[in-house]
């Protein structure tokens, strides 16, 4: 202060003093920006990781091993009487069939343990498979056709090569014997691999290679339309009366401090909460994609009510003001102006509730979602399962095949999460407006 | 009516109107604090009003008492009478929804909605239901695009977004938008503050012309603004009305020694 504030070369802003600042902040600000680019690097990483490996064990799912065997639609077996009964013809033991053309195809394998091992290479699904082939097309009965079908889980593990033929025999779930088999049937050019579109089409089974995750994807689809039907409604007009109308003393207070506090409440409880009250007090199915929906939603609304209320905070009041000033009611400036502005927002919040839904396993496990169910659910009513479950029932399994198809639907649920917020995007592309 | 007017005239001298509005011992309060305390103030028909005072008066929140724009702020309560047409706006059986119709408002910043120019202006009418079909809608449109003296800027961009317009033509989109409305009154509360010399200009000239058919209040702190275009000036200091009378006389010769000081530029 001593300086002559003419003379601007002595004055603060050149001297010294300054000068250490200026480097100080140089500094901190450099040190800032390293902390933050390392932040998000290893962010970055650890999802790479998480993705390398779920994708790196995943993949194979949805490749599955086939065999294709030359099957005899013998009469004798199908159809004894010649009557070609439909309902006589489908109860027959077409499991049948699948064993002549193994026995057929390694005439020398006799003993009883050894013919149960080489049976077992098919897929219990082979059965299912040429009944419906008879179903739909009964002039095959005599005929003698290359048929492909699902090779069992342990074949297809050994395939893809998780089974290792080095490991003693004992540890091992193929055999020698099926060693031998196999690469007798792969000299042939009876083993193959194909895309495993059962994977997407399919329910639940007890078997790794005949298990779909479409049964769950279908019960999540209801699940989260259930919920969204439910939570969004309620969701932004309680944000909007909240907002807009409600006055503002103790008791919204009050509401207020319990909304921000159900927030915060483990999923567990809200599972618990809809066991008690939709299927003890109101007895609503067991199950039920509809119970789901309806328990995921209380615990979305907070979710949604939070962010809408950002949203329409957010507005700005000029634009309250001038629609009351050209005497508009309270209700036609929320509905015509504020929540349209605030949609973006609304449905950002939205979005990232109904994902928190989508993975969400301890409130439906809470209300009997954890079922085996193997039939696709066909509305809100029927038994089903959602993907998290399915993949928390899988991880479960002790079969080595469902490891994979554990990440399979991993993989899946992080597409169907990557969509939905894909949709939010467009949305909110739609309803953004420049000011 | 007659006798309000000669009861006025009496303290201030002014020349003989017919007032449209009159408010009678306004007391606002936010919360504890009194922001208004017994404003009398009569507003003359057909003519211009201008309320000027030092920022804080009160000037804005009594013109948001006109429109009962209050209503919406929270914690603050009118007391007093406000007749507009002899009917006391704050009396039961009056809404406030109507009235802001009835009393059109342009705010300080140029707000128009974020949609295109022609919903801005037939916002109004539509949820009045002014219009009857389409044609008469975009015949409305037009003629208060025109009264704002818009028509000519936007006539073949109707359709972008009025927030697209510069500054002064969002104030007179602001100010169609009011007018599609056909209010009787026009409150305005700082209408040029966010324009530069020519935009003031040409909004000023607009608020000329529209004082033929309408009654209209503005708040301004240009002293040159209120001596140009009103007919009657307020002078508000510290939440009351300090002196009221013809422009002409309160910037010639005001009887208060504050309104003196404040218009010579020594305080305020
Ligand atoms: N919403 C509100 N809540 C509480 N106090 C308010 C509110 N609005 C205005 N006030 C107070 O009321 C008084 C008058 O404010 P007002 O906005 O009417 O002043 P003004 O004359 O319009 O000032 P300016 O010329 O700066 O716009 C001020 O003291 C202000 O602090
Ligand atoms: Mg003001």
């Amino acid at each position: 202060m001593t300086d002559t504030p003419n003379d601007p070369k002595a004055s603060g802003w050149y001297g010294e003093k300054y000068s250490a600042n200026l480097k100080k902040r140089h500094k901190s600000e450099r040190l800032f920006r390293r902390l933050g680019l390392s932040a998000i690097l290893i962010a970055l990483g650890l999802l790479g990781i998480l993705l390398f490996s779920i994708v790196g064990k995943g993949y194979t799912a949805f490749i599955q091993t086939y065999i294709t065997l030359d099957i005899t639609f013998s009469e004798s077996v199908i159809d004894k009487d010649g009557t070609r009964d439909p309902v006589k013809m489908r109860s027959a033991s077409y499991g049948n069939l699948v064993r002549d053309a193994l026995r057929k195809e390694f005439p020398e394998v006799t003993q009883r343990r050894d013919l149960r091992a080489l049976f077992g290479l098919v897929s219990k699904d082979a059965t299912q498979q040429l009944r419906k082939m008879i179903a739909a097309d009964p002039s095959l009965i005599g005929k003698t056709i290359p048929v492909r079908m699902l090779a069992s889980d342990d074949v297809d593990m050994f395939e893809k090569g998780y089974i290792s033929r080095d490991v003693v025999q004992d540890d091992r779930r193929v055999k020698d014997n099926e060693l031998e088999w196999l690469d007798a049937l792969q000299a042939d050019g009876a083993i193959s691999t194909h895309f495993n579109t059962r994977f997407f089409t399919g329910g639940d089974s007890r078997e790794p290679e005949m298990a779909g995750i479409w049964g769950a994807m279908v019960g999540s689809f209801y699940t989260l339309i259930v919920t969204f039907l439910i939570s969004f409604p309620i969701g932004v007009m309680s944000a909007i009366y909240l907002e807009e109308f409600a006055p503002k003393n103790k008791l919204t207070d009050i509401i207020e401090v319990n909304i921000n506090n159900l927030a915060a409440v483990p999923s567990i409880v809200f599972g618990l909460l809809g066991l008690a009250i939709f299927l003890n007090v109101a007895h609503l199915p067991r199950s039920a994609p509809l119970v789901g929906g309806m328990t995921l939603a209380l615990m979305t609304l907070p979710t949604i009510i939070i962010a809408s209320r950002a949203a329409i905070r957010a507005v700005p009041d000029s634009i309250r003001q001038a629609a009351l000033g050209l005497g508009a009611s309270p209700q036609q400036a929320a509905f015509h102006h504020i929540l349209p502005l605030a949609m973006p927002g609304i449905l950002t919040g939205t979005i990232i509730g109904l994902s928190q839904a989508l993975g969400e396993t301890a409130p439906l496990l809470m209300i009997g979602m954890v079922a085996f169910i193997a039939d696709i659910p066909g509305g809100v009513f029927d038994p089903a399962t959602v993907m998290p479950v399915q993949i928390f029932l899988w991880a479960d399994s002790p079969e080595r095949a469902f490891v994979e198809k554990t990440s399979g639907a991993i993989m899946v649920l992080l597409g169907f999460l990557i969509f939905m917020n894909a949709i939010a995007v467009v949305l909110r592309k739609k309803f953004e407006r420049r000011w | 009516m007659q006798s309000l007017v000669e009861e006025s005239a009496a303290t201030e001298q002014q020349t003989e109107f017919n007032s449209v509005i009159s408010a009678k011992r306004v007391n606002v309060f936010y919360g504890d604090t009194q922001a208004l305390t017994n404003v009398d103030l009569e507003v003359p028909e057909n003519q211009i009003t201008s309320l000027i005072g030092p920022s804080g008066c009160g000037k804005s929140t009594f013109l948001r008492c006109l429109n009962r724009m209050n209503d919406t702020v929270d914690g603050c309560r009118v007391e007093g009478e406000i007749l507009l047409d002899g009917v006391d706006i704050y009396g039961p059986g009056v809404d406030e929804v109507l009235l802001r119709a009835r009393v059109g408002m342009v705010f300080q910043k140029p707000n128009p909605f974020p949609k295109s120019i022609y919903d801005n202006v037939a916002y109004g009418p539509r949820i009045h239901g002014l219009a009857a079909n389409k044609d008469e809608l975009d015949e409305m449109v037009l003629t208060s695009l025109e009264k704002a003296g818009l028509i000519n800027e936007v006539q073949n961009r109707l359709h972008s977004t009025g927030t697209s317009l510069s500054g002064g033509q969002q104030q007179r989109l602001c100010i169609a938008r009011a007018l599609a409305v056909q209010p009787e009154i026009i409150l305005m509360d700082e209408p040029c503050s966010a324009l530069d010399p020519i935009a003031t200009a040409k909004v000023e000239e607009l608020i000329e012309e529209l004082k033929e058919n309408y009654s209209i209040i503005i708040v301004t702190h240009s002293m040159q603004q209120a001596a140009r275009i009103s007919q009657k000036t307020a002078f508000f200091h510290l939440g009351e009305v300090v002196e009221v009378g013809d422009t002409e006389k309160i910037f010639t010769s005001p009887s208060d020694e504050r309104t003196q000081g404040y218009i010579t530029g020594r305080f305020g």
